[in-house]
């Protein structure tokens, strides 16, 4: 098998949004997850040396930007013990006595819910990585980021029935990467 | 008035972004109802939409992106 070789320029494009959604889900922080996603690509520039090409590029990435979280859990716990793990259980009379079970629960989610939806998050960008550049900006600008059609026709100098095409491409193949696993 | 399916794909993809019109929905709903494979993909294209609206997914704005590539430039810089 042919090794997997190693592109730094084009690591933003392909995979910043990947890493990002891994993290801020693991740090619920949106300017944190920035600066482990930040690290991870300046690690990994320092250590291109070390990258076999066994893993893909992505794999490769990942595998740093997991350490990378681990410190920042310790960080944070040697700092108060803030990010300790709790067991929780349900007790009515005593419900309410640590602070963090005060806080709302917005989502009304249960965390096989959320574990689910974030995977289906990474899963819906791994097949969205597999789209032609383009294809792939354009459709995040459009139905992730919800940018008007106007502003991305502008700035591709395309016209809206180009953009629908494209759209309806990208749909398309989204729709048969995630038919085995989602649909 | 009657829609080619190439067309009514396209209305469908236009209407799961709220961006179809009045005139081009009525002409898709007719469609599907003749329709067998277009109702299935009208389907499918909303299922999408569930999947896509359930999974929250954030992605780095233009200008986090470029501080990413400047950190990189510069990181490869100072290693060469």
């Amino acid at each position: 098998m042919e090794a997997n070789s190693i592109n730094p320029e084009k690591w933003v494009d392909r995979y910043a949004d990947y890493l990002f959604n891994y993290t801020i889900v693991r740090v619920n922080d949106r300017e944190m997850a920035n600066d482990l996603v930040s690290e991870t690509f300046l690690s990994g520039l320092n250590s291109m040396k070390n990258f076999k090409g066994e893993a893909s590029e992505r794999t490769w990435l990942i595998s740093i930007l997991k350490r990378k979280i681990i410190d920042h859990y310790r960080r944070n716990n040697s700092q108060k013990g803030q990010a300790e793990v709790k067991m929780q259980f349900r007790d009515s009379d005593n419900e309410g006595d640590w602070l963090e079970e005060r806080v709302a629960d917005l989502s009304h989610m249960t965390a096989e819910d959320e574990m689910e939806n974030h995977e289906l998050g990474l899963a819906i960008l791994d097949c969205v990585d597999q789209l032609n550049e383009k294809q792939a900006t354009i459709f995040k600008m459009k139905t992730i980021d919800g940018v008007d059609t106007e502003t991305i026709c502008n700035e591709f100098e395309i016209s809206p029935s180009n953009l629908w095409v494209i759209i309806h491409r990208a749909r398309t193949s989204l729709a048969k990467c995630l038919e085995k696993n989602w649909f | 008035m009657k829609l080619s399916c190439a067309e009514a794909e396209k209305v469908c993809t236009k209407a799961e972004y709220k961006e179809a019109g009045f005139m081009e929905k009525l002409r898709l709903k007719l469609h599907l109802y003749f329709c067998r494979t277009c109702n299935d993909y009208y389907h499918n294209n909303k299922k999408l939409s569930n999947l896509l609206k359930k999974a929250h997914i954030k992605t780095c704005s233009s200008q986090e992106k470029e501080a990413f590539r400047n950190k990189i430039k510069n990181g490869t810089s100072k290693g060469s």
